[in-house]
């Protein structure tokens, strides 16, 4: 396979431009799929929202109110940006597109289908671990600039948060790193011809995918975890003093974040964009080969994205202490144990489909 | 007691208002509830929360403009006062006045006039002020004969508050209760009533379709009619 950066690089030396070019397509791709993705995935949760609430959702703006976020975006756009006084100003500006940014440097590297993806390092998994890490700093920032102490507590409490949460989630991936044998998420998406790494790693699978699941929806601040906005204790949390385009950058970031989790929860675990094959099924294989791969990916991360918007709706918020405990006491304990049982099962060769 | 959250439940006399009164005090648990029932309770979460997701008539909000010929109302909904009209046109109002000594605001005003034939009370004009009434449903419950009811029209809003005081019989005359000989003397006896021809207070002003109040000296202010 031949990511974009690869045809750029192999241009390079007999044509700069047209891997400038190639490189300027990957950078219009990117962006227009974070476009889509905010709209859509605004647009979805509100909807599924309603659908788990016994209500319609938006309705009234274009036919089922698919336009609503086309609508709420315009107004996000024309409305005044407040800089609050005495606050870090600069800091008070870059912090939203901190935020959006390390989220569209991941998507730079997710597989999408075998002939599309913008960069495949190879140590893809380690890059992506880093540059999540990255996206708190956007938050802290913001919390911190705010002049608010709203802000600041949101934003420490989301540092705590997804500092904690990292380890869990690290020690899940590490678990496949481990099973796969390679750190690029293309080689990890190969490596799972003969069946994903979810059911094929003898438990600890199920076990490292639920709490890669659990680490995640932390990371990204989503409901049961969602702590640093905290309607109900820091009325916005982080994003207290921002209005306008940078309110609804830190928006966009959220919900690119989700895509972002989800995707790679796919990559590493759900076979990325490899079909589902049922071992001695043939007709049933073949079936499942007709569907293109990148439909195979679209279809397995809104499903996760959906997981995440079911997570959102059905449970409530955790208290700081209670979260803290969950991640300290429970999950990085069952994490290091699971991380234990993995290398003794890789040791001893003990999992299915060995190759 | 199932529920995860419950330590226990311990039963007692407490005195409550000078009475013994046999409690169950409910203790919460103090402590996390053991895993596997609290992973139990998520998925117990999840699944109510799934059970709506997939059953779209299980859906409350109703799309208003759209399903106005559709709209159904709960049988106790009260809105617009009616007289009960009988198939053939007559109501049964007797012009006794309960309904109106029964508005808590005085919302409800009635005229009554002596028939010339008859020599009895009728009622002239039953006024209702749609601007001050509660819908507290007290004079539908007052009345003796049964005469009243409150309706479901609800688009009911207008430009002109003199438009929400309204004249709710269609005819002045004997009531149908009432013993007439025969139709052609009980046609005799009634007169058409409109529906805001009424005394109003206008303030002086008038409308085409409005006639002002005549304020009489002997009457209280704010008094309608």
């Amino acid at each position: 396979m031949v990511t974009v950066a690869q045809r750029a690089a192999g241009v390079l030396e007999s044509n700069i431009w047209l891997s400038l070019w190639f490189m300027l397509i990957a950078l219009v791709a990117i962006g227009a799929l974070v476009a889509f993705l905010g709209m859509g995935l605004i647009y979805a949760e509100r909807k599924i929202a309603a659908r788990f609430q016994c209500r319609l959702g938006p309705m009234r703006v274009g036919p089922h109110g698919i336009l609503q976020t086309v609508a709420d975006t315009i107004k996000l756009l024309l409305k005044e940006d407040i800089i609050p006084a005495q606050s870090d100003k600069i800091m008070h500006l870059v912090a939203p597109f901190l935020a959006l940014s390390a989220t569209v440097l991941i998507l730079a590297v997710v597989p999408y289908s075998p002939i599309l993806q913008v960069a495949n390092p190879n140590i893809g998994i380690l890059y992506v671990t880093a540059i999540s890490g990255l996206s708190v700093m956007g938050i802290l920032l913001g919390g911190w600039s705010s002049n608010n102490k709203w802000s600041l507590i949101g934003g420490m409490r989301s540092a705590a948060q997804v500092i904690s949460y990292e380890i869990s989630a690290t020690l899940a991936v590490l678990v496949v790193v481990m099973f796969s044998g390679t750190l690029s998420l293309a080689g990890i998406v190969q490596s799972q011809q003969a069946g994903w790494w979810l059911w094929r790693m003898h438990g600890v699978g199920i076990i490292s995918f639920l709490i890669f699941i659990i680490a995640s929806t932390a990371e990204i601040n989503r409901t049961p975890f969602d702590i640093a906005e905290g309607e109900s204790e820091l009325t916005g949390g982080f994003h207290t003093e921002y209005s306008g385009l940078r309110f609804a950058f830190f928006f966009l970031a959220e919900f690119i974040n989700m895509f972002v989790a989800s995707a790679i929860a796919v990559t590493i675990f759900l076979g990325g964009w490899m079909p589902f094959y049922i071992g001695g099924f043939e007709h049933f294989n073949r079936v499942m080969t007709i569907i293109p791969p990148s439909m195979w990916f679209a279809g397995k991360t809104a499903f996760l994205i959906f997981i995440f918007m079911w997570f959102r709706w059905t449970f409530p918020r955790l208290r700081v202490d209670q979260l803290m405990r969950l991640e300290w006491k429970i999950l990085m304990p069952i994490g290091f144990i699971n991380l234990i049982a993995a290398a003794v099962i890789v040791i001893q060769k003990f999992y299915f489909f060995p190759e | 007691m199932a529920s995860n959250n419950i330590k226990a439940v311990k039963k007692e006399e407490r005195i409550i208002g000078g009475r013994k009164v046999s409690v169950a005090v409910v203790m919460p648990r103090d402590t996390p509830a053991p895993i596997p029932s609290a992973l139990a309770g998520l998925v117990k979460g999840m699944l109510l929360t799934l059970g709506y997701f997939v059953r779209p008539w299980k859906i409350v909000t109703r799309q208003y403009p759209e399903n106005r010929k559709t709209l159904k109302f709960p049988q106790r909904y009260r809105s617009m006062l009616h007289l009960i009209f009988e198939e053939d046109g007559y109501h049964r109002c007797m012009a006794c006045r309960i309904c109106e000594k029964a508005c808590p605001n005085r919302s409800i005003k009635i005229l009554s006039q002596k028939n010339q034939i008859s020599g009895k009370i009728e009622l002239d004009r039953y006024i209702w002020r749609m601007d001050t009434c509660v819908f507290c449903n007290a004079c539908v419950q007052s009345c003796p004969f049964d005469a009243l009811e409150m309706g479901h029209e609800f688009e009911n809003a207008v430009y002109d508050r003199r438009l929400l005081i309204f004249t709710l019989n269609r005819y002045a005359g004997p009531s149908v209760l009432r013993k007439v000989e025969s139709m052609e003397a009980r046609s005799k006896m009634m007169e058409p009533r409109d529906r805001y021809g009424g005394p109003v207070p206008l303030n002086g002003t008038s409308m085409p379709i409005v006639q002002p109040l005549m304020v009489k000296p002997a009457q209280k202010p704010g008094d309608i009619g």
